[in-house]
């Protein structure tokens, strides 16, 4: 992947910068020595990898101010980090840029039950938000499968989703507001603890620019009253297309189920011998979760059921207890670390409409076979969000370049039957590429216009989102 | 002017050479006055796509709203943010279209459960101020390809571009519907009752309370929708939490419950009345406070008070009598002197005002799109 | 992950093991979110994953330790939380201690800190001359605001205010069971333990005689090598441990042995490694079944018949010890023991995050560990206990001495319930011995 060449009289300029920073920040919030700054030179997509001039932890909005409007005054390029969990490289760093890393700041502000929000600092972890209600039974319903480590900073740069925005929606249709610092460090504030205010929508720009427009530091986020209860149910089929047909015909009879999720052979196979959750060895496997009183369970179940067994699955399981319900997650839940214990692996989440399931994942069968790298899937299927993980070995030469063919060959396809490059991930570094695939150069022409008004000198996570060539004409033409 | 293919509209806004009032189906003119030659969007109609075991719909702009609404319920799906018309209200006629009711993100009282407008707009084909014929977004239902220009055009009314298709995710159209009816309840209580209500487990999909109900007294109206007796379930429940802010009932005739809400919805009990009609979006808790301040004839809460409906004497400026209380205010209707004396759209801090400006400026650089509408 | 590692490096069995290691990572991050350190210090080289890719880095280009990895290798607690949150199976374990072995042989530290770990590698493992440095640090206290060093400080600060006389029960000998006898097991009496609190040991006997077992305390056997195996002297660590495969071993082949028992889970979670630390020596093979037979006396508990206790007016906060839950991946066996008893057992918020004490962390890092160690008293305080119950002598102390709730041990309160004595640290006498 090819970045921007370091601004050489950027980098001339990092003992001015750190002492600088070091005036606005606790010593320990200035990381600045080779040695330190390496641990911040990717993220989760560790393929991609150069460490920073430095990286700095800044505990509030001032702090954060103070930083931007320094590297602002002196043309420093800024990555902001939230948890650095991104599977599509998007805080890695370019040589000439300031990491701005929000893990100190993650203090709730203000839980409001009768209003139904909770205000926190960004840098808090997404599960934790929920932590912060859950004594109340309230929850943040976002829930990424990284929800553990991955912070709401990071959250709302990706638009993050999750198994259960097919009901809930993802990180957008919950955020209420945000408190953001731009480049120029001005701290401004976008919605706020009322919906849809007039005006242009800037915060739905915001959400999902990938820390491109401003470092959003506090997040007004919206919470609900947890459900009574929850249960899933595993169906397993000995095709793709039955399994896919049966989504759909889920959806077509009015049930709206939390979570679809999906899991094809490979995967089966691999968590199987990796968690042991006692899958059946089968084509393709849905786990199906419904919500509500235990009377309400039963209702939606039975419908699923009905539907279900109209296509002949292999083997139907419905859970009775909490202990069957976890042994039904849990093999999904541990599909990524098993496809880990099989080899690396690069996960790309395209997303298709629906009904061309079967297809892709025949095509994607077929290009396995071609590239000779295995791959396995698993993905949220009621929203068309894949996930195919395809395997490779980092330290065999070449293999990393085969992969990322590969996988550039199922985005394209997944555009192709009128899907999009990425769905919960990002474009990153990783799909940055690819976006001529899907957009024309007016398309993105109109995207980075907006950048235009809000970074100006395209210092925010340069070389992401927008192929390297038109974000560098931009850069170099404010410079 | 009145295209009928995207490519017509295009070269019309390439050609333009002074400004134009962009309309959808003419049935909401919210916003300042706008001079300029009308171009009208309804000639671009038709669904392009609809694929109801993957919730999704696709139509180009000047598509009717009511044909789109037709065509989901044939397959007991809906589009599930309720979009309210505006016809009643503002006395106007014509048909609402499907790029109207994107371009003015119009919602209705299922907002505060399903989500706006805006949250079930998938993708969007646009022309901008340039003529360039430009898209956003996609069919799929979840996307985070790019920058999210589906939502800045959601509520744009048209003044970043002229919009040519808008797909969206729908819903099923729930089995059947129950509303809990709480009568006599001054409006601080009311807001309580709806909070309680809100935050329940039982998936509320419409709180509203008006002050002078259909009777004449105040009534309070929480609504769950559903199987059939999962409805019956969470109604009772709600029944039972709810006794204890005053005498409750449950509606349950479909016909009476859907002319409720739609009454509500499209605020028909402020239509044939003299008077400007203000919206506001402030924090429910502050509803009941910000109301009594605003000196207004009538008051409808919606969002479980989050959204004030006030009728108000003409000309006059109820941002004045806010008091402090954060929230946004839009003047929905009032005579044109009123628009162009009065902001129409609640006026933003100097720094976001400078980044919608510059927005603006980007898709339109000529300033030629509905000039004046957003202010 | 990718790793860049020679052919010739890979010959040596720490590199390869920490190749291995190292190649199961996929640098997802989640270990980060429930890393102790990380909580308190928000950076990404204070948390396991950071940990890791310095390692990496060093052991790649077998680079001279620079002060700041160092740093942050030492600011890690070993709690081990992060391989219990690890969706991949990496084993940290065991890359750290590689790690700290490589720093202790390939980088030279400031003064006062190797005379610091060179007095805590001689005190603590030997129970006499802890006990004796107790009664000094006793006398010492007072002074203790003289102290230039945090450290001393700290150490002056933690020592106990009372220290018990030396218990015979911790001589070698061999209890009889008071029942038919079900088990013939061998109890590890440790070592700092044994100079801190003798009635641990104590109430273990008694109740696994009670419950029939005979319970050996084998000749030669000692400290676990645990303190100094975190410190990175290898062959320190090694030789003690040595003495308790040689030790055990004899006893199995001797009267034979259904289990090692140990009641302080940090030596446990090594006894249990011996097979691992040991895998290119010459005693692999004894070290193996050692580890096979090793167990926490909660886990023996479950395979003895426990009588059902009387509900008692009693609420016991559990505290969940980092090398119990994460270490030993034993987490629900107290609890159920406790209930079985009778007892009302509730846990504190964030349960698996450490107390900070961590073996001699709380003497090494006293700034974290006492930021840790407030979390953790404010949590457990949260659910109003009568007691706290631990697993772990180390957390008992470290616990102990930020709250005004009596801390016992596990084994302590289920001796209570099946007809041992009151615990003392609840009120109850001294038991004569």
């Amino acid at each position: 992947m090819e970045m921007p060449t370091p601004n050489a009289s950027v980098v001339a300029k990092k003992p001015e910068l750190v002492k600088r920073l070091q005036e606005v920040l606790p010593a320990d919030a200035v990381i600045h020595e080779e040695a330190e700054t390496r641990a911040y030179e990717c993220d989760a997509l560790t393929a991609y990898r150069c460490p920073p001039l430095a990286a700095v932890l800044p505990a509030n909005t001032e702090e954060v101010s103070a930083v931007l409007k320094i590297c602002h005054d002196m043309g420093v390029p800024v990555v902001p980090r939230g948890a650095g969990t991104s599977l599509a490289g998007g805080s890695l760093p370019t040589a000439d840029s300031v990491i701005l890393g929000v893990s100190r700041m993650n203090d709730v502000l203000e839980t409001d039950y009768e209003n139904r929000f909770i205000r926190v600092q960004t840098g808090r972890t997404n599960l934790s938000v929920t932590g912060a209600v859950e004594e109340n039974d309230f929850f943040y319903a976002p829930d990424p499968s990284s929800q553990l480590a991955c912070a709401i900073a990071g959250n709302v740069g990706m638009n993050s989703g999750g198994a259960h925005c097919l009901k809930y929606g993802v990180t957008t249709n919950n955020l209420m507001g945000v408190k953001m610092v731009l480049m120029d460090g001005t701290v401004v504030e976008l919605g706020g603890e009322h919906l849809d205010a007039g005006g242009l929508d800037l915060l739905g720009v915001v959400c999902g620019s990938e820390g491109q427009l401003g470092v959003v530091t506090e997040a007004t986020l919206r919470i609900l009253h947890k459900p009574e209860g929850a249960r899933p149910v595993l169906i397993a089929f000995d095709s793709n297309e039955v399994a896919g047909q049966c989504v759909s015909d889920i959806i077509k009879a009015g049930v709206l189920p939390v979570a679809i999720e999906f899991m094809d052979r490979p995967v089966i196979r691999a968590s199987e011998a990796f968690a042991g959750a006692g899958y059946p060895d089968c084509e393709s496997l849905l786990i199906i979760e419904v919500e509500g009183s235990e009377g309400e369970i039963a209702e939606q179940l039975d419908k699923i059921l009905t539907i279900a067994r109209s296509h002949n699955p292999v083997e139907l399981r419905e859970s009775t207890n909490a202990d069957e319900s976890a042994r039904i997650w849990l093999g999904r839940k541990s599909a990524f670390g098993a496809m880990g214990q099989i080899n690396d692996y690069m996960c790309l989440d395209g997303t298709i409409p629906v009904n061309q399931l079967p297809y892709v994942l025949r095509r994607i069968g077929e290009m396995s076979q071609q590239y000779g790298l295995g791959v396995g899937n698993v993905f949220h299927a009621g929203d068309g969000n894949m996930h195919p993980l395809i395997l490779f070995d980092a330290n065999k030469p070449g293999d990393l370049e085969l992969c990322e063919r590969f996988g550039a060959d199922i985005l394209k396809l997944c555009v192709e039957v009128g899907g999009c490059l990425t769905g919960e991930h990002g474009v990153g570094i990783e799909k940055r590429d690819l976006m001529v695939d899907q957009f024309d150069p007016d398309d993105l022409d109109i995207q980075m216009a907006v950048k235009d008004v809000f970074d100006p000198q395209w210092l925010l996570n340069p070389a992401k989102v927008f192929p390297l060539a038109a974000s560098e004409i931009r850069r170099i033409a404010a410079e | 002017m009145k295209p009928q293919t995207e490519a017509d509209l295009a070269e019309i806004i390439a050609g333009a050479t002074a400004p134009l009032h962009v309309q959808g189906g003419g049935t909401r003119p919210v916003g300042g006055p706008v001079t300029g030659e009308l171009l009208e969007t309804g000639g671009i109609s038709g669904i392009d796509l609809y694929e109801p075991g993957a919730l999704t719909l696709v139509a180009k702009a000047g598509t009717p709203v009511s044909e789109v609404e037709k065509v989901l319920a044939a397959e007991g799906q809906r589009l599930p943010f309720e979009p309210m018309d505006h016809r009643v209200l503002l006395g106007t006629s014509g048909e609402p279209t499907v790029g109207g009711m994107a371009a003015a993100n119009v919602s209705g009282p299922r907002r505060i459960q399903a989500g706006a407008c805006r949250d079930f707009m998938l993708g969007v084909r646009f022309v901008d101020g340039m003529g360039r014929v430009l898209k956003n977004g996609g069919r799929v239902m979840k996307n985070v390809t790019g920058y999210d220009l589906v939502k800045l055009m959601a509520g744009s009314y048209g003044t970043l571009g002229v919009m040519t298709e808008v797909s969206f995710k729908v819903l099923p159209e729930p089995e059947t519907g129950a509303t809990v009816l709480v009568s006599g309840l001054d409006d601080a209580r009311a807001v309580e009752a709806m909070s309680a209500a809100l935050g329940s487990p039982f998936d509320v999909s419409g709180a509203a309370h008006l002050p002078k109900g259909p009777e004449g007294t105040p009534v309070t109206m929480i609504r769950i929708e559903g199987f059939e007796k999962s409805v019956a379930y969470r109604s009772g429940e709600l029944k039972t939490r709810l006794s204890t802010f005053g005498d409750v009932a449950v509606e349950t005739d479909a016909g009476k419950i859907a002319a409720l809400w739609k009454g509500l919805r499209d605020v028909e009990s402020f239509a044939d009345r003299p008077g400007d009609v203000w919206r506001l979006s402030v924090k429910p808790s502050d509803a009941p406070a910000l109301g009594a301040a605003l000196g207004a004839e009538e008051l409808i809460y919606d969002w479980g008070g989050g959204l004030i409906w006030a009728l108000a004497e003409p000309g006059r400026d109820l941002r004045t009598a806010m008091g402090g209380i954060a929230g946004h205010a839009t003047l929905i209707r009032a005579a044109a002197e009123t628009r162009k004396s009065i902001p129409v759209f609640q006026p933003e801090p100097a720094p976001v005002a400078a980044l919608t400006q510059g927005v603006r400026a980007k898709f339109d650089p000529r300033g030629i799109l509905n000039p004046g509408l957003m202010g | 992950m990718q790793t860049n590692f020679t052919e010739k490096q890979l010959q040596d069995p720490g590199t390869e093991r920490a190749n291995e290691i190292l190649r199961a990572c996929v640098h997802c991050g989640f270990c980060t979110a429930t890393c102790p350190t990380y909580q308190v210090l928000g950076d990404e080289l204070d948390s396991p994953r950071g940990r890791i890719y310095q390692i990496k880095d060093m052991l790649e280009n077998e680079r001279v330790p620079d002060a700041k990895t160092v740093k942050h290798v030492d600011r890690c607690l070993s709690c081990l939380s992060c391989m219990t949150t690890c969706p991949s199976g990496v084993h940290y374990m065991h890359l750290v201690d590689h790690a700290r072995e490589y720093i202790e042989n390939n980088y030279k530290r400031p003064f006062s800190d190797r005379a610091l770990r060179w007095v805590l590698a001689r005190i603590l493992p030997y129970p006499t001359r802890f006990r004796l440095a107790l009664l000094g640090a006793k006398i010492g206290r007072p002074f203790a605001f003289l102290m230039p060093d945090a450290r001393l400080k700290a150490m002056l600060e933690m020592a106990p205010k009372h220290i018990p006389p030396v218990s015979r029960n911790d001589d070698p000998q061999t209890f009889a069971s008071e029942q038919p006898r079900k088990m013939r097991v061998a109890l590890m009496t440790g070592c700092a333990q044994r100079a801190l609190n003798t009635d641990i040991n104590d109430a273990t006997i008694r109740l696994l005689k009670r419950l029939g077992c005979d319970v050996v305390i084998a000749k030669g056997a000692g400290c676990c090598g645990a303190l100094t195996h975190h410190m990175g002297k290898t062959d320190e660590s090694h030789a003690t441990a040595a003495k308790n495969i040689r030790a055990w071993t004899a006893e199995m082949d001797g009267d034979g042995l259904d289990a090692i028992v140990i009641n302080t889970s940090g030596c446990g979670t090594t006894v249990k490694d011996y097979g691992h630390m040991f895998r290119n020596d010459p005693l692999a093979a004894d070290a193996k079944r050692v580890s096979d037979i090793a167990m926490d006396v909660s886990e023996l508990l479950m395979q003895l018949d426990l009588p059902e206790g009387e509900a008692k007016d009693m609420t016991v906060a559990y505290h969940a010890a980092c090398s119990l839950q994460h270490g030993q991946k034993i987490k629900t066996f107290p609890k159920d023991l406790l209930k079985k008893a009778g007892y009302t057992v509730v846990e504190p918020a964030d349960s698996h995050l450490c107390c900070g004490s961590a073996g001699t962390y709380n003497l090494m890092q006293p700034e974290i560990s006492k930021e840790l160690k407030a979390r953790k008293v404010q949590t457990l305080e949260a659910k109003n206990p009568d007691v706290i119950a631990a697993g772990n002598i180390g957390c008992m102390m470290q616990i102990g001495s930020g709250t005004g709730v009596p801390v016992v041990h596990t084994v302590e309160l289920l001796d209570w319930a099946t007809g041992g004595p009151k615990p003392p640290a609840l009120g109850g006498a001294p038991v004569l011995r």
